[in-house]
This record gives C-alpha cells, structure tokens and sequence, in this order.
C-alpha cells in the first residue's frame, strides 16, 4: 500500500481505524466474501439534502459523510479502491468532458481524498443496441488493480488493460489508438463516422486491449459485466455471452463463457471446457472467484445454464485449443425447480430454474452461491447451496453441505462474517437472510420492501445493505429469531451496488452519486 | 373473409360508399358497456355508483381459465378480452367472448403465433375495443394480427400487420390496443414498411372500421427506442380533431385523428414512453415516464398551440421547457398507466408506490406502497374508490418457499387529499400485468392465471346513463381530399377503385363520394424520396387504378387533384406467384455512405421491409441480395415479398454467409410463417415460428463463403396439421432427393407470405440470389 491518503494515515495512527486496507478488486479479495475487517464503522448516516438546483449535496445536511461524488444516472459498476485512487462505473448522462455527450460508459478514477477526478475511460455503444449493450445502463464491471495497472471489462465486451496514472504520464502502448477508442460506432451531427478525440491528462491511458466479440465471436447478451480476477499472470474474464433478441437462439454457442488472459499482453492462454453456450438460459454474468483447493488453485464460477463450476486454473493444451478443464460441477436447480408434475417447467417461470449471477464464495474449502435471473424477469425461487469444494466430478448429489430453497432468486453475492460464521445474503424479492454457514440453519429474515441487485457488506458487527428504493440501511451483524435494525436512511436514488469498505470510509453507490462514509466526529479528532 | 386481397379490396371500395356517409360523425350511442379499457371518458374514470368495497378471492362471481395481460371490455351484456391458451407450438392467443354475468363463454377466435419475437408467455398484452356505433370489436395480437368481428364473433375483416405493414415484434411485447374514433379505427406499432415508411418508426395506422381499408398513416418522424403501447387520447385542438399519444421515440406527440397529419411532438426522453398519457382539461397533459432501472418523471405540460407551416408532414419541435408547467422527479414508470380523477392523477410508481398528484402543482398528497414493483398494469376510478392491481402480492411472499412471482395482489383503495386507504387487499392467482374492468356492479381483473369477476349479480342501479356522443363541427370550405384506401397493393391488370371525399383544413369531410372520374391522376414522388420509382399502372377514364400488365414489381406514388384540392395515394404491384428475381435488372450505382468505394441498388421498392436492411450488391460474377451490416438495429431482418393469403408453394433461394472461425451469420427464407434457416455458427438448419412456441433443428454441415441452395415447402393436411419440409445443399450440385429436415406442426399455419431472412449478428454478411417462389 503506497499511497494512504493523510487522513486515513492521521487515523490509523490515533489507532481509531485498525484495518486500514485498500479495497482492489470485487469482493476485496480473490475469494469474494463481501466482508472487511475494518472496524469504528459508523451505524448511521445523513446523506443530505441537495443544494436547490443542484446535484451537490449541502454539508450543513450530512453527518458521517465524508464526501459525495456525482456520477451519471445509472451506476451498477461496484466501487474499487487502490493507492489513493477510488475507481467507479457510471454512465454518462453528466458529462465530465463536454467532447464527449451522448450515451457512453464511463470509468471515473478519483482522487480518494477528495473526490476529484483524476481521469475517466469513455466508452461508446454498441451500434446493436439493447441486445449487444442495453442503452445507458453505464460500466458495470468493478475494476481490478494491481500495482500501477488496471483491468476492466467493457460494455463493448472488451477485456481493458489500463495505467491507473491515466494519461497524465503520458500515451503508454502498445495501444494508442486512444483518440480513436472513444468515438468507435459514434456519428457526427452529418452522420458520418465522428473524427478521433485526442486523449488530454484527464483521459485513460489504455495499455492493451482483447476483443471478445472479435476474437471470440461472443455475442453478448445487453452488457458485458465481468469483474475480473487475477492469479498470478493470469486475467480470468467472464464473456457474457447469451442469447440474441429472441431469447431462444444463441448465435454464437461455441464461444467461450470463461477465458484466461494473460495479464501483461493480452493473449488469450486457454477456455472453459464447459460448452455451456448452447445451454444458456438467457446470458453468461456471473464473475469468477477461485481458491487453493488440495495444492491446486481451482476457479470458481457460475454457468449461466445454472451450474456452478470449478475449473483448473492452469489451462491445458490439447489439439483443438487450451483448456480451462472442469474439475466439478454442480447443478444448482433441483429437480422440483425444473419439472412439475412429469412437465418441465419452462424458463423464466417464477417456480423454475434459473442461472447463476452472484459470484461464488470460497470460504474454508467451500463454495457459497445462490441462483437468480435478470432483473427483467422479476420474482421467483432461488436456491443457496454451501458446496464442498474438495469433491471432483458431477458433485450435485455428493458436494451439497446444505441447500436454503427459503430465499428467492438472487443476484447477491453472499457476506460470511470470520468473526461468527454467520452468513449474510439478500434477494430479488427484497429480503436480506442471516444464515449460519456451517449448517444453512436460518437466523432471521429482514424484508427491506424493495428488489435488492447489491451484495450485503459485513464489517465490524454491522451488516450495510442498499435497495432499489434507494434505501440504505445497517443491521447488526448478529443471529437470533429478528434483525435488529440500527439505522435506515434513503440516497435519493437506486442502489445497485454493493456497500466497499476501504481504508476506514464505507463507499456505496446509489445511481446518481458515491458516498463516501465514515464516522466525522472521529475523523475530525484526528485532524490537526 | 380471411384477408384483404387486392380483389375484395377492390370490391369493397365499390360497395362501401353509403357507409362512408352514414359515418362521419358518430350517431348517438347504441351500445352500451364498458367500451374500451379505459373507460367513456379516456382517463380510467367511471360515474357508476354502488360499487363493492372489498372482494373476497375465493368466492368469486366466475372465473374462467383464460389467463393474459389484457383489460376486459364489456358491451351490451358481453364481455371481450385478449388471452392465450395451449402450450409450446400449440399455443394460441386471441380474444374470447363471455356472458359478463354468468362467465358463460360465447365465442372465441383464437391465432396460432408466428415469426414473432414474443417470449416469456407475454401474450394477450393488448385490449379489444368495441365500437360504440356497432358493437363491432377490435383486437390486435403480439404477433400483429388486427381483425373485426362482429359481437357475435364473425370476422369482418383483418390485416396481419408484421407480412403487409412490416410492423416489427419485441421480446417485451407490449401491444398498443385498437382505439376508435367515428369511422376510423386506429392501431400502432413499430413498422419498418416500404418507400416513405421504410426507416423504423412508430406509426399509427388508421383504417375504415367497417371496410377495412386504410384511410392514413403517420408518425412523429423519429427514431423509435422501444415500442410503446401508450394509449392515444382522443381531443380537441384549434378546431380539429387530434389525438395525443406519448411514444416509443421519447416524445408526447399530436396529430390530427381525420387525416393522420403530424401536428407537433414534445421530446420528453432519451427511452421509449409506454405510459399512457392523459389530458387535463384539454389544455394541459400529463405523462409519466422512465425505465425499470433509471427514475423519470411525470411532466405536465401546456398543450403547445403551434401547427406545421410547411407540407412535409413532419411535426413542429416543442421544446420542453417551453411548455412545461411543473415535473416531479419523485415518480417515475415504465409501463404502468396513470388515470384523471379531476384535478388528481393516480398512479403506480414504478416501485409499487400509489401516488396522488394535484394536476395543478405538481404536489404529491400522499403515496402508499402496494408492493415493490409495477408493470404494465393501469387502475380504475369509481364510486369514490380506486380499483388497483398489483403485479405481486407483497404479502404472499416470504411466507414459505416457491411462492415468489406467482401471486398477484388487488387493492381497493378509499382516496383522500389526505390518504390513499386500504379498504380491501386480497392476493390473485397468477401476476396482474392487466387493468381491470369495473362495470355493472361487478371488477372484472384477468391474471396470468385465470379471469376473474368480482362483486354483485345482476344489473346495479347505479350504473350512469351512457355517455352523449360528442357533437363535432360543422365542416368549413373544402380545401384538400382524401382518397380511400390510401394504399393499394394490385397484381398486374388489376383494377382498385377508390373512395374520395373532400375536407376542410381541419378534416372533417365537407362532401363524400366525388367522382373519382373528375379527378386528374398524376404519378408522383414526393420532394424526400431516395428511391425515384414509379408504380406501373395507370387510371382509367372511370377513375381506377390499373396497374399494367408487366409481370415486373413496381411501386410509387399518385396525386389526384379536383381544382385546387389534392389527394394521394401509394400503390404496388406484385405479381403474384411464381416470384423469379435474381437481382440481375438492377443499376448498382448508389455510393455507399459509410463502406467507402462500394456501389450499391436500393432493394425491390414493392417488398415489406428491404431498406436499410438489405442492399442489392456485386457478389463475385453476380449480383445478390445482401445484408447490410451498418445499420445495426436491423441485425435480424425480415422480407416479406408477396401478401400473406399466399399458400402452397415452394421457396428456392441461394444464400452464402461470411465467415471465419466461431463467426458465421444465419440466413433463411419464410415459407407460410415459417422460417426456414441455415444457422452458421450452430451448424445446423432449423424450422422456426416465434422460437420459443416452435423450434426445431438437426445438424447440418455448410461452409462460409461458399454459396448454397436452400430450398422448403409446407404440406397442410385436410386435418389442419401440416409439414414443413427444407433442403438444403452446395450450389451447382445435384439436389438430394430428401429433405433434410421434416417437421411437423398440430397447428399449422394454413397461408402466408414468402420472404427472406438474414441474421449478422458478427457483421459476417449474409448473401441471397436467385430467389424462386413457385406454386405447388
């Protein structure tokens, strides 16, 4: 950690935060339990009110906010934090850069003391529109950082290496086509192809950049989202590949689910063995995690014809192409979720089957995962499963530890707090679940009255949790028959994200701004 | 009577003159009912007093298992609604016809899907109308199918919008409900037609109610973003006839409901609008929108008092912020409908929150969360009381496992300035995307599980008296004409026949049935036309139009002029079977816009749907058909070439895609609604007809670049049943002597009309020629 900013350094030496730590990448680590170790957190916020005719928050408002960011109008791209950089994805419907108006995704990098922006990544639309790259919907993906570079994948179904310093140091290649970059598919007022931007200090620096479309063939199914994961030299990036406007036909079933990249060039190394394109219920969305399971680094992902797979993170070499091989697989959709009564029970049917979006947990050789759908297609049942992650081979008779069929579909990604072993997850129905994870035995439920897209964040014995009303709200992190509800208060917008603690400042999205929070009578004890 | 072929159209024109006459303003009101799906007064209001405070779900009056999306209308003791039944490629959508006391099924005309991109079971989206003047009913079908009946179930007439208005179907598919205005009745969609309508738009189209024929066309002139079925409402602007729609390009938009000119628009979003708006005293409206996962607004506005100084039919620009009176960022819908209550607008948010807006401010007195999410679904105002589904049941959920996303929820809610309460909440079987239907004492609400009617048997005594037809003014001096039908399609030497009134500049008809003898006919093509085609044909000395006896497609347009008035038409000509075209006439000299150094031909004008998704091109030592890959929003594009009453035949094609590893594109052919296709990446060729109702595919190896011959039938066995039959093999080699693929089909479609298909999804062009369409 190179770069603490003064503040966090002023508090972790007044010893008021003890874990000050960066928060690099979806999950905060590579096994993607939404849980920090940070403690003093707050338990409750005044967000504000907004200055009349402005889209900036009055301090005099706030309390235990540290700053607000504005963003564009939606913001689904999960916040990262890395050496005084906070890296977030929003669309781009307040632009920052007046050459560049219109509908694009947008990765804001900024200053993690302040808010300012240091730089942004524009990225224009697909000319396919909804099916390829739904319209202004922005960046999803939640960046990774690793030392002085980032990655990222782009609505284009791009696979992004990038400076962090942006190009303030300066146009790094290969890649320098930058002014280009950002005004592909973008027509002028006559029509024609708009002419290049050149890239200013404000703008990303790209460094390589893989095409999955190109390369692949993927055809992906209205975004591409992957938050990408990083072994060693190896990027291992979800395509988002799915159906076309029919949701029936796959155009492209050969095309991969999952690829391993190579972090330094952007060459692909291998490919899933799964074939799980000519399967898919609807797209490919899940991001991967992975684990060291029996000496062997495994990745874990979940297959968007609802399985939950562990590949060998080593790709194999074989005649027709390098390998990502399975080492298990495991059916998530019982069979009562796939067939009434001798019929089958057709997707999306709010009683049958359904895929796998959240990412999957590795805690303490297991696998956490719960299975849901789009959005779009509303309300139905899910499944949790907590999953040996040692077994090999077809595991969906012998890998199960425990199953919770009580939770409806989910796109949540689950918090386990080390502390109690209480597990955390909430629902497309609104529901947020507390769950002991060694035995899937239920706690309590808490119905936030709103559809929940974010991920439960657990840290210092408080569980934060964001709804699509915009609600914000803390419980504590602890079991019994009812959740005990320490505060609730509303950002003036959609949340669909996921609460990110770093270096002692909760950040949390909702579609218009970031917060950043943290408890201000403490950090205003520490201040000189 | 099926379909409108060219011939009964002909015939139709001849015999409809005195029905014409008899509807130019409508009589008083014979019938009685709840008409349409949004009440007499076109907000969602009703005066019936004596209505139930709370329902009871397990003792309903009836049921019936007719589940659907749609609203119930009721007329003269009937009750109309849309549904589906069946499973798989058996299903069928269509209307049925009740006893609206007794549940007793009267009638029911039920279509087979076709080659439409519905999904999910989102059938039955969309309303009949019934028309106050004859109790005649309207419907129009997610595949596009608009029909007549008469309330006793006989079929007057019908189009199938996607094979002769190239109307384009969406996975959402929603549907726009027939609205009916005097003789007019007038539908929607995004269609991607010929000449002047070739670009996507989302146009309405109005027709003569009881011939059929159509009378206008128009659209706001933009882009579309999404379909929209927001509701049309029916006013009054500046001494005309207008109705006010939002839209699926983003905007609020007026245009005249006599003649379909576009009057003005109002851009409101960067998204398509599918809340239907209202208007408030007939000087404001009131739209709402947004998307699931983006806040809108509801907007109120002055009804801009701007009309076109130009004659280019497109509308004037109005700026919002120059109309606008106030906005609430705070409510926000995709699809759900709000309704008028006098100086209150009652509507379901986006997120399950009731809200009631004072008309005048902007304030919000009050919302109540009736659950967390709202789709489609509109309410009903009567009796003091709000009638509210919802489309889950926040309080059947959580309760157990399986039980989320298949419950619905119904509301009665007692309003105030002050709150919105609760008198009655009880969950539904199935999901409520419908608006119910409050009538005659009793709630009629169709779930995605079944129909059901609430409340008190027999007649209620505090049903109002029916509505007063409106009185409409005086017509003015004549100053232009309108010629009936204002589209013809003819095969070579057929006659049409046409129907012509004059109008005043507002259009109201000054005098019907001129001579179509006294009026001088010109060939012309409008000022904006790319393509400068003429439709072989002519007009004889008895006012008809003859097309010519060439076996060639052709198609443009004619003006007739009566001293200083004008009138035109558009017109084609289609030669029937067989159809022979192997692109070799055509003069390819069009510099391409974005592909620098390529020439291209503007595909056959006469075809539904070519433009801007096909372009005639060399292709190695010929010239063929072939995908135009810039235009994205058309990477699947459909043809149809002939008219949909088409049967027994055969289609021949040659067809090539581009190529390299893991990226090949799909090309195919429409056989009678079915789609016939080489699936490149798959490797395999399929039969399809909407792919999730019927779907089937075997292996079949072919290569990029390299052209092939596609080839299938259908057989209809006396039965119904029938069997499509495809091959398909190199070019130039012998053809097999089996089909390589054989499916059959319970429900076969018994006619339809023969087209190509082309799908890119990875800019590997697809390739077409010698195309062959002959009878069996």
């Amino acid at each position: 950690m190179k770069h603490l900013s003064l503040l966090t350094a002023a508090l972790l030496a007044a010893g008021l935060v003890s874990h000050a730590q960066d928060w690099s990448q979806w999950g905060g680590s590579q096994y993607r339990n939404m849980y920090s170790p940070a403690k003093g957190l707050p338990d409750r916020f005044e967000p504000g009110k907004l200055l009349k005719g402005s889209e900036n928050h009055d301090p005099a408002t706030q309390k235990n906010v540290k700053f607000t960011v504005k963003l564009g109008s939606q913001s689904y791209g999960n916040p990262t934090i890395a050496n005084g950089r906070i890296y977030v994805g929003t669309n781009n419907d307040v632009p920052r850069d007046k050459r560049h108006l219109g509908d694009r995704s947008i990765l804001l990098c900024l200053d993690e003391k302040t808010g300012a922006l240091n730089w942004q990544l524009v990225v224009s639309k697909l000319k396919s529109g909804k099916v390829n790259d739904w319209e202004s919907l922005g960046l999803f993906s939640s960046a990774v950082i690793e030392g002085n570079r980032l990655y990222v994948v782009t609505t284009r179904c791009e696979i992004l290496c990038l400076d962090v310093e942006g190009m303030a140091n300066g146009n790094d290649g290969p890649y320098k086509d930058e002014a280009k970059y950002v005004v592909q598919d973008v027509l002028g007022a006559d029509g024609k192809q708009a002419p290049p931007i050149p890239p200013t200090p404000k703008d990303a620096d790209i460094i390589w950049r893989y095409d999955m479309m190109d390369e692949l063939g993927v055809f992906p199914h209205n975004a591409s989202n992957c938050s990408i994961l990083i072994i060693g030299d190896v990027l291992y990036v979800s395509t988002s590949n799915g159906q076309d406007w029919t949701h029936v036909n796959v155009p492209s079933p050969l095309s991969p689910s999952l690829v391993a990249v190579n972090k330094k060039t952007g060459e692909l190394l291998g490919e899933d063995d799964a074939k799980i394109g000519s399967r898919l219920f609807h797209g490919q969305w899940s991001s991967p995690s992975t684990g060291k399971v029996n000496g062997k680094d495994l990745i874990f992902f979940g297959g968007g014809e609802g399985f939950c797979y562990a590949f060998d993170a080593t790709p194999k070499k074989e005649p027709d192409g390098s390998f990502l091989k399975t080492v298990w697989k495991y059916d998530a959709n019982p069979p009562e979720y796939k067939a009434k009564d001798g019929k089958p029970i057709k997707y999306p049917a709010a009683e049958g089957p359904s895929e796998i979006i959240a990412t999957p947990v590795f805690w303490k050789n297991r696998i956490y995962v719960a299975t849901g759908q789009d959005p779009e297609h509303g309300e139905g049942v899910g499944h949790l499963v907590c999953l040996d992650a040692t077994k090999t081979g077809d595991i969906t008779k012998t890998g199960v530890i425990w199953s919770f069929k009580g939770i409806n579909r989910s796109i949540s990604t689950v918090s386990i707090d080390p502390a109690t072993g209480l597990l955390f997850i909430g629902d497309f129905s609104g529901f947020v679940y507390c769950l002991d994870s060694e035995t899937g035995k239920l706690h309590w439920k808490h119905d936030m009255k709103a559809h929940m897209w974010g991920s439960t964040m657990v840290a210092d014995g408080k569980v934060y949790v964001g709804d699509e009303d915009g609600d914000f709200v803390v419980l504590a992190a602890k079991g019994g028959p009812k959740a005990e509800v320490l505060s609730e208060c509303n950002l003036g917008a959609p949340v669909y994200s996921t609460p990110v603690i770093a270096n002692g400042v909760i950040y949390i999205a909702s579609n218009s701004h970031l917060f950043g929070l943290h408890d201000s009578v403490k950090a205003k004890a520490v201040k000189p | 009577m099926k379909l409108l072929t060219p011939a009964l159209l002909t015939l139709l024109c001849a015999c409809s003159l005195t029905q014409h006459a008899a509807s130019a303003a409508p009589a008083a009101a014979p019938v009685k009912g709840w008409l349409a799906w949004r009440g007499p007064n076109q907000n969602g209001t009703s005066a019936e007093k004596g209505l139930p405070s709370a329902i009871d779900p397990k003792k309903p009056l009836w049921t019936a298992e007719f589940p659907g999306q749609s609203a119930p209308v009721i007329a003269n003791g009937k009750l109309y609604i849309m549904g589906y039944l069946g499973e798989g490629a058996e299903l069928q959508e269509g209307v049925r016809c009740f006893d609206a006391e007794t549940g007793k099924m009267l009638w029911e005309k039920r279509y087979t899907d076709f080659l439409s991109d519905t999904i999910y079971l989102r059938y039955a989206t969309s309303s009949p109308t019934v028309d106050p003047e004859t109790g005649n009913v309207y419907t129009l079908g997610t595949q596009g199918m608009l029909n007549a009946f008469t309330a006793d179930g006989k079929e007057l007439w019908s189009y199938s919008m996607m094979e002769q208005f190239g109307r384009l179907t969406f996975p959402n598919s929603r549907t726009a409900t027939p609205l009916i205005d005097g003789d007019l009745v007038i539908v929607r969609g995004v269609t991607s037609n010929w000449g002047n309508q070739g670009a996507a738009g989302d146009r309405m189209y109005a027709f003569d109610k009881k011939t059929g024929e159509l009378v206008w066309a128009c659209w706001s002139g933009e882009r579309p973003r999404d379909n929209s079925f927001s509701h049309p409402v029916l006013t009054w602007f500046k001494g005309k006839r207008v109705l006010i729609t939002a839209t699926g390009d983003g905007n609020v938009f007026c245009a005249n409901a006599r003649t379909g000119e576009a009057i003005w628009r109002v851009p409101l979003f960067k998204a398509g609008i599918n809340s239907t708006a209202v208007v408030h005293n007939n000087d404001k409206v009131i739209a709402i929108f947004g998307t699931p996962y983006e806040p809108g607004q509801m907007v109120c506005m002055k009804i801009p008092q701007v009309e076109p100084t130009n004659p280019t039919n497109a509308p004037v620009v109005v700026e919002r912020q120059a109309v606008e009176l106030w906005h609430t960022p705070e409510i926000s819908t995709s699809t759900s409908h709000p309704i008028l209550v006098g100086d209150r607008v009652y509507v379901v948010a986006e997120k399950g929150d009731l809200c009631c807006v004072d008309v005048n401010n902007g304030k919000i007195l009050w919302r109540v969360k009736l659950g967390i999410e709202q789709r489609n679904a509109g309410l009903v105002h009567a009796d003091g009381k709000l009638y509210v589904p919802m489309l889950d049941d926040p309080a059947s959920k959580g309760s157990g496992e399986g039980d989320a996303g298949t419950t619905g929820a119904f509301y009665i809610i007692e309003p105030s300035d002050k709150e919105g309460k609760i008198l009655s909440h009880v969950p539904l079987e199935g999901r409520c995307f419908g608006t119910p239907a409050v009538y005659n004492g009793k709630i009629y609400m169709q779930t995605t599980k079944k129909l059901y009617c609430f409340g008190k048997a027999g007649n209620n005594p505090g049903l109002p008296p029916e509505p007063v037809a409106e009185k409409w003014p005086a017509p003015g001096k004549a100053t232009q004409l309108q010629i009936i039908p204002s589209e013809v399609l003819l095969k070579p030497n057929q006659a049409a026949s046409f129907h012509i009134r004059s109008l005043d500049a507002n259009g109201f008809v000054v005098q019907e049935n001129l001579d179509p003898k006294t009026l001088k006919w010109v060939g012309y093509i409008p000022p904006t036309a790319k393509v400068r085609a003429s439709m072989k044909g002519a007009f004889n000395a008895n006012g008809q139009l003859v097309a010519g006896p060439d076996v060639v497609p052709s198609a443009g347009a004619f003006e007739g002029t009566l001293g200083d008035m004008h009138g035109y038409i558009r017109g084609r000509v289609l030669p029937g079977l067989p159809i022979k075209e192997n692109f070799e006439g055509f003069d390819i000299s069009v510099v391409h816009e974005t592909e620098e150094g390529v020439k291209f031909a503007y595909p056959p004008l006469p075809w539904i749907g070519p433009r801007f998704k096909f372009e005639v091109r060399e292709a190695g030592d010929t010239k063929a058909l072939v995908k135009a890959i810039d235009n994205k929003f058309f990477q699947r594009a459909t043809v149809f070439m002939g008219e949909p009453s088409l049967k027994n035949y055969t289609v021949q094609t040659d067809v090539m895609s581009e190529g390299k590893p893991r990226k090949m594109s799909e090309v195919g052919q429409i056989n009678q609604r079915y789609l016939i296709v080489l699936r490149g990446n798959a490797q395999e060729i399929e039969v399809n007809s909407n792919q999730e109702r019927l779907k089937v595919s075997v292996p079949f190896k072919w290569k990029a670049n390299e052209w092939m011959t596609l080839k299938s039938r259908v057989d209809i066995k006396p039965d119904g049943s029938g069997v499509v039959r495809a091959k398909a093999w190199k070019r130039g080699e012998p053809e097999p002597a089996e089909w390589t693929i054989e499916v059959p089909h319970k429900i076969a479609h018994q006619n339809g009309c023969p087209g190509l298909y082309g799908f890119a999804p990875q800019e590997m062009r697809v390739f077409i020629d010698n195309v062959s369409v002959t009878a069996n």
